[in-house]
């Protein structure tokens, strides 16, 4: 308990005391009231996936999202064609660690027990912020210009469509994991939007080969930045609970 | 209920049979914690039914989280920042949607009825002042003060170092001190 020698012992602490003590009396009746609603909300709550997964220990939620991520990973990286050998540059590796680091920070982020104090705001966004910075920074290390002269003749502007298109659907699994499994860190739907579009252009340097930083900064690095801007809108018109 | 058998079980005690399926510890954690989380909420809020609704919400991330209790963690301080956590999600979320002062002072402060005049206007200035203090501050008063805790254990709650609180109660209770300096002379 607090020394009674750390607390304002004059005419605040009488003040204080009286506040204390003003204050409206609690009735059996409200509680047993608060306590059904709140009964039948967690009950609905442990019916669904969402209320399943978010109710794992903090260890488990990490490991199940771990585990997706390398799954995924690994399904993309054997069962689709990686760019040509060429084109795995000293950047491209970078850039695909650089991703790998940004979902993991941001799993750690989404995952974080509610019972600590919750991240300052600064911290979500920074890490938003990198992200979306990482995808463009990668837009100006395409593939070489020797692949790019075989490759550009397929109409930058559809490809680059093309490209978005993937990698918004590709990132939409990562989004939805990332909610199911976030128990409502403040910012955690735009941390998780900001994870999707780096996942998106993780699959997107890995096996597209069409080459030039317009078409990566148009179909690849739009993918992260449609995700936070667009979720983020969303969020601000429709507030969650 | 395992700890059923003992006069009274610790909160630990319930939150751990809880944890292990017994919804009767969670009823009785929630008949521990409810006032006093109500009482922390109303005199942040000023608002009855944010401040049940946000109670009602703590239990509802306590249930969602309690797989995440370790045998010899201490509960207070779990339920505590959880509250504070989402006390401080709503002033943000307030300042987002632009309420102005005005607009917060004009809410109908919780006081009974049966309180007398002067008591009843001399706690709307109290309340005035504590909503003068930043959060940050006034956060530390709650926890120091009101709900008794130690610095050591504040700091816990609001994620930051002991020195750090001490220096904002310090100032807390001398802001205070000096917007209600009139009434306390008269106190003395």
């Amino acid at each position: 308990m607090t020394s009674a020698s750390d607390r304002p012992d004059d005419g605040l602490g009488e003040r204080l005391r009286e506040l204390d003590a003003a204050g409206v009396p609690e009735t059996g009746p409200l509680f047993d009231e608060m306590f059904s609603e709140l009964k039948a909300r967690c009950d609905e709550s442990d019916r669904t996936l969402a209320g399943f997964l978010r109710s794992r220990s903090t260890a488990a939620r990490r490991m199940i999202v771990l585990s997706i991520f390398v799954f995924l990973g690994l399904v993309g990286w054997f069962a689709f064609p990686l760019i040509a050998a060429e084109g795995r540059s000293v950047q491209w590796t970078a850039s695909l660690i650089a991703f790998c680091i940004l979902l993991v920070l941001a799993m750690f982020m989404v995952t974080r027990p509610v019972h600590l104090p919750a991240l300052p705001r600064w911290q979500s966004l920074c890490l938003i912020c990198v992200a979306v910075g990482a995808t463009i920074v990668a837009a100006f290390w395409p593939i070489p210009a020797a692949l790019a002269a075989t490759t550009h003749n397929h109409g930058g502007g559809f490809m680059a469509g093309a490209c978005m298109g993937v990698g918004l659907l590709l990132g939409v699994p990562v989004y939805a994991l990332l909610r199911l499994v976030d128990r409502g860190n403040a910012l955690g739907n735009l941390v998780a939007a900001a994870a999707a579009g780096v996942a998106g252009n993780f699959v997107l340097k890995a096996h597209c080969s069409i080459a030039g930083t317009s078409h990566e900064l148009l179909g690849h690095a739009s993918v992260a930045l449609v995700f936070v801007l667009g979720l983020g809108l969303v969020h601000r018109w429709i507030p969650s609970k | 209920m395992a700890a059923s058998s003992k006069v009274s079980p610790s909160d630990e005690e319930l939150m751990d049979a809880y944890v292990d399926g017994d919804d009767a510890a969670f009823r009785l954690l929630f008949e521990r914690y409810a006032p006093i989380l109500l009482r922390l909420t109303r005199r942040h809020l000023r608002d009855d039914e944010i401040a049940q609704e946000i109670v009602q919400h703590t239990f509802f991330r306590l249930h969602g989280a309690r797989n995440d209790f370790r045998r010899g963690s201490k509960l207070r301080p779990w339920v505590m920042t959880i509250a504070m956590n989402l006390v401080r999600e709503h002033w943000r979320r307030q300042k987002r949607r632009k309420v102005t002062d005005l607009e917060v002072d004009t809410q109908a402060a919780p006081q009974a009825d049966f309180m007398p005049i002067e008591l009843r206007q001399r706690s709307a200035l109290l309340h005035g002042a504590l909503e003068r203090l930043p959060n940050s501050q006034r956060e530390v008063v709650e926890l120091h003060w009101f709900q008794e805790r130690p610095y050591a254990e504040v700091a816990e709650i609001v994620g930051t170092s002991e020195g750090a609180v001490r220096v904002r109660a310090h100032r807390a209770y001398t802001t205070l001190k000096q917007l209600l300096v009139s009434e306390i002379r008269g106190d003395e």
